[in-house]
């Protein structure tokens, strides 16, 4: 087996088997359903109500891209004003670093007061979440430009402007590009978080009120979408990451 | 002053301020380089060579004197200069070939007159690839490429718009004894291609025999000229030639003179 294949079929090989032992230790412990229900019987109750999870599933999707949407366009503009004029970078990096060690869950209850419950404060908080990540690799990209090559392009009457598109920006794809997978993630989180608390759709919602109702079979199995869900983004943007920027990795 | 000088400097001083507080790095510093020659600055590290080499550029303004680039003063960064530094610096999302022309695209841009024209490009910069030995390079990867290999590349870049002015600040310092010798014999290849003015500051005194008509010995706090040493082996200049007794005689002495530098800057 390829290092390559192997690293795919190992890590399903382990879940199978995590899923595996999970479905023997139900009864053999003598665990109530209601505690922990058995992979299997997750298993059902997605196919019965796939219907529902699918709706709230696309809902959370929905909410999550467009905070996330907001969030590269926010973090790209910001990413560059910081990395390419020191003042700004010295206004604002501090009040940034302050602002993101605010938990933004704590954020929910005055987004919902402002924005009702909903959508808006879902992707809202997505927004606030991924928005920080992009920022910080673009202006990290963009400051770290190697001192040597903005001479060679000033000595041939470059422009700052020209530095910036000739070596600023594509010098900084490869950080961008890393750090979308990074803030995907971080969106999602977002986005459930708030549907959790105040919403009346997405699988967070779904997830609450089947807590509400003691349905654990359907807690697991919207937990089970959101994890399917969250890898299938990383995997989206890790991907996209590779294809894009393939010369900053191929050794 | 000669009027055929490229480059001349009279009386240039450079303060730098850091952490509030004003360093002179270099004072009194005044020569010519005749046009088509090419000088090498050598001393011990924290001379002002490189400084030197970015108030030639413009990079960097004088604090006082003047610095006068083809008989025009120099006020700001000068805009068809080739440089090159010990790391090579080339664009990872380039190939060879587009690293190359990246100065060709800098001039087209802003419209400089001396822009070759566009269907010559890759031809010009395939033939000075060839010279330095890439022939057959220009799609490949710089990360394919070895130390040397780079260095060529990053040379090449320095003189695709066939800037009278070559700058190249410790280019070949990190490449090992034999490809830097390599290197030296080609740079003296290059310039029976074309005429450029160069000025080169290293910390290798063989090198600075080998690629210079006339050699700057630095002294230390603040930078100045100590000595000047004018090489007269003829070109082509062998590696047997700088092995020979008068250049170990040469490169004996220049030692000498930068050692007690040494130990007061220490």
């Amino acid at each position: 087996m390829t290092r390559a294949s192997r690293r795919v079929v190992l890590p399903l090989l382990v879940f199978v088997a995590l899923l595996l032992v999970w479905e023997v230790a139900v009864p053999a412990l003598r665990i109530q359903q209601i505690v922990l229900p058995a992979p299997s019987g997750v298993a059902r109750t997605m196919i019965d109500t796939a219907g529902p999870i699918l709706f709230h599933a696309r809902y959370t999707l929905q909410t999550t891209l467009i905070g996330f949407g907001a969030a590269v366009v926010a973090g790209l503009v910001l990413g560059f004003a910081i990395g390419a004029f020191p003042a700004v970078n010295d206004a604002l990096y501090p009040l940034l670093v302050g602002f993101n060690s605010i938990p933004k869950a704590a954020m929910v209850p005055l987004l919902v007061m402002w924005f009702g419950i909903g959508a808006v404060p879902a992707a809202l908080t997505a927004f606030l979440l991924a928005f920080f990540p992009i920022a910080v690799n673009v202006a990290v990209g963009l400051a770290t430009l190697e001192p040597e090559l903005a001479d060679v392009l000033r000595v041939l009457g470059a422009s700052r402007w020209q530095i910036f598109r000739k070596v600023g920006v594509p010098r900084t794809m490869p950080l961008f590009f890393a750090s979308l997978k990074v803030a995907i993630s971080s969106a999602f989180v977002g986005s459930v978080i708030s549907e959790t608390v105040a919403s009346n759709a997405g699988i967070g919602y779904l997830m609450a009120v089947a807590a509400s109702d003691f349905n654990t079979r359907l807690a697991f199995a919207g937990l089970f979408v959101l994890a399917a869900l969250g890898v299938a983004l990383y995997g989206l943007f890790a991907a996209v990451e590779r294809r894009m920027t393939s010369w900053a990795y191929t050794e | 002053m000669s009027i055929d000088a490229a480059i001349s400097l009279r009386d240039v001083a450079f303060d730098y301020v850091a952490n509030g507080r004003v360093t002179r790095a270099v004072e009194g510093v005044s020569l010519e380089v005749p046009r088509g020659a090419t000088v090498a600055f050598v001393g011990a590290s924290g001379c002002g060579k490189s400084t030197l080499l970015k108030l030639v550029s413009g990079l960097l303004r004088t604090t006082s004197g003047t610095v006068l680039v083809d008989g025009q003063r120099v006020t700001g960064p000068l805009k068809h200069v080739g440089m090159a530094f010990q790391n090579p610096v080339l664009l990872p999302w380039r190939s060879v070939l587009d690293n190359v022309l990246l100065p060709l695209e800098i001039l087209r841009e802003n419209r400089d007159p001396r822009t070759p024209e566009r269907a010559l490009w890759t031809e010009k910069a395939r033939a000075l690839l060839a010279t330095v030995g890439l022939g057959g390079a220009e799609h490949r990867q710089p990360r394919e490429l070895s130390g040397g290999m780079r260095q060529r590349v990053s040379l090449c870049r320095a003189l695709i718009h066939e800037p009278a002015l070559l700058l190249l600040d410790e280019p070949f310092a990190a490449l090992d004894a034999f490809t830097r010798e390599e290197m030296w014999e080609l740079h003296q290849r290059l310039r029976l291609h074309r005429e450029f003015t160069g000025v080169l500051v290293t910390h290798d005194l063989r090198e600075a025999v080998f690629l210079a008509q006339r050699i700057y010995v630095m002294g230390t706090n603040p930078g100045r000229i100590a000595h000047v040493h004018e090489v007269a082996f003829p070109a082509p200049r062998t590696l047997a030639r700088i092995d020979g007794a008068e250049a170990i005689e040469l490169i004996r002495s220049m030692r000498e003179q930068i050692r007690p530098t040494r130990e007061t800057a220490a």
